[in-house]
């Protein structure tokens, strides 16, 4: 079973729910397995003290972190030729899947302005290379990005931001199911959207860490180029 | 016990319920339930507008341009075959001479027979142009971009271009007869901000080219594209291997090209 930990090996999400939901719960969160019903009830539980610290800039900047991080992933796999090599089908979702995801990131980070958060470095390992890792971690990703989703939106102050989400939410819901659909799993589990169903394709994303450190690539020293 | 008292609360709450709407809605009762669910339908407020909305979906565009980079995680060798009995290129650090680190241009991916996965890479080696196969685990997340510096020795001009558009053209200053600038294609591999060598300009672009008369240069060698104290030289052939701009377009330069960018020399 993956953990929030072992995903986030900066621990920049980590960083980000310790603003919502507390430093107590980010740490409980470390250990709890991705997706699970546990990780919802600590994501959806009333905070003893924090909630009335949450700003709707820090959720939302929560929520561009996670749609980045779903960006990135189809953008690179359909940059580097893995979803050009799918069947048709299999095309057509990922390309959607990407391209909704670009638009969502693009309107958050729009509506956050200066207050957008800076974008991580991201690690997907194998998982945009191949068809079968990317079709395991897609699904895997979009069940997290619900949970997630469901957790965070109730904490919005702003009504009409509370809506926008809702209807974020609702789409990656849909695109979970299609992606469920996609590996011929039952697009629609059960009648409460508890994503335990996440289990199933843990084992791919556990070998994963996708939000990485960012490499060092500019620096102060004098060059020693040849002039 | 706990249970018992619970439904006793929610069955009190639905007779609250139907005597509130009784006394609310006008015609409540069992021959108006048609006309109430109308009722209360209009009488629903409308929903919440949502403070945004995403625009509509669009594709990723050109691929013109589009290269990959990765940083290199651990020490490692490059070998001449994505296969760990196959000859040894060059070892490959995880740091550049500058103190960055090190990023290698992707051009290639395979596995081998036992599922391995490799990367062909380009090499900041001599010579220029050579290429080799890394272990994946050795490298970080890809990057990508779409961005190329194209540099013409003969018309002594460097163009930018980013998805196939041009966005930057401007004269350089490039290699003397004697220590002339390789040709070949390259990668930019560093950028260098801050310095105190003010014969770099502001900014310096550290690149996989390598210089193949000065090789005892400390480091190596290596060709970078940068700044100058002496823009009364450009164009011309006036340095020792590296691409001079003046300062004005380097800084333009450094604000258009991501490290990673594919660097074209002819």
């Amino acid at each position: 079973m993956i953990t929030l930990g072992e995903l986030d090996r900066d621990e920049a999400l980590l960083e980000a729910i310790a603003r919502l939901c507390g430093p107590t719960r980010a740490e409980l969160l470390r250990t709890t397995a991705l997706g699970g019903a546990a990780m919802l009830a600590v994501l959806v539980a009333r905070p003893a003290s924090a909630e009335a610290a949450l700003s709707d800039v820090d959720i939302l900047n929560f929520g561009l972190r996670f749609e980045r991080l779903q960006s990135t992933f189809y953008t690179q796999a359909d940059e580097m030729g893995t979803i050009g090599r799918m069947s048709n089908p299999k095309q057509t979702w990922a390309e959607t899947l990407g391209a909704h995801e670009r638009a969502h990131v693009k309107i958050i980070a729009s509506v956050l302005g200066p207050k957008a958060g800076p974008k991580p470095s991201f690690d997907f390992g194998n998982a945009t290379e191949t068809d079968a890792d990317f079709t395991r971690t897609a699904v895997a990703m979009e069940d997290l990005t619900v949970a997630l989703l469901t957790g965070v939106t109730p904490r919005i102050h702003d009504r009409r931001l509370t809506a926008a989400l809702f209807g974020l939410l609702t789409v990656e819901a849909r695109h979970a199911s299609w992606a469920r659909h996609i590996v011929g799993a039952t697009p629609a589990p059960a009648a409460f959207d508890e994503p335990r169903t996440l289990d199933s394709v843990s084992g791919a994303v556990k070998r994963t860490h996708f939000i990485t450190g960012a490499p060092k690539m500019t620096s102060s020293s004098s060059p020693n180029f040849t002039g | 016990m706990r249970r018992r008292a619970a439904l006793a609360g929610a069955l009190a709450g639905a007779a609250i319920a139907s005597a509130t709407a009784a006394l609310v809605l006008p015609g409540s009762g069992p021959a108006g339930v048609e006309g109430d669910a109308e009722h209360a339908a209009r009488m629903l407020p409308a929903p919440v507008v949502p403070a945004f909305r995403p625009g509509a979906p669009h594709g990723l565009g050109s691929r013109r341009d589009l290269a990959y980079w990765a940083p290199v995680r651990r020490a490692t060798l490059a070998r001449a075959a994505p296969d760990r009995t196959a000859p040894v290129v060059v070892a490959v650090a995880t740091k550049t001479p500058e103190g960055t680190d090190n990023a290698l241009a992707v051009l290639a991916r395979r596995p081998d027979a036992s599922g391995t996965r490799w990367v062909r890479v380009r090499l900041a080696a001599l010579p220029n142009g050579t290429t080799g196969w890394v272990p994946r685990s050795a490298l970080g997340g890809y990057e990508t971009v779409h961005t190329r510096l194209d540099v013409d020795l003969e018309q002594l001009r460097a163009t930018l271009l980013r998805r196939g558009r041009v966005f930057l053209r401007v004269p350089v200053g490039v290699g003397m007869p004697s220590a002339p600038t390789p040709r070949g294609r390259f990668y930019v591999r560093n950028r260098l901000t801050r310095y105190r060598s003010p014969v770099y300009g502001p900014v310096a672009f550290g690149t996989s080219a390598r210089s193949e008369t000065i090789t005892d240069w400390p480091a190596g060698g290596f060709v970078g594209i940068h700044g100058t104290d002496r823009p009364d030289l450009i164009p011309g052939r006036v340095s020792h291997g590296c691409i001079r701009m003046r300062n004005g377009d380097i800084l333009r330069l450094a604000r258009l090209m991501p490290i990673g960018t594919t660097v074209r020399i002819f």
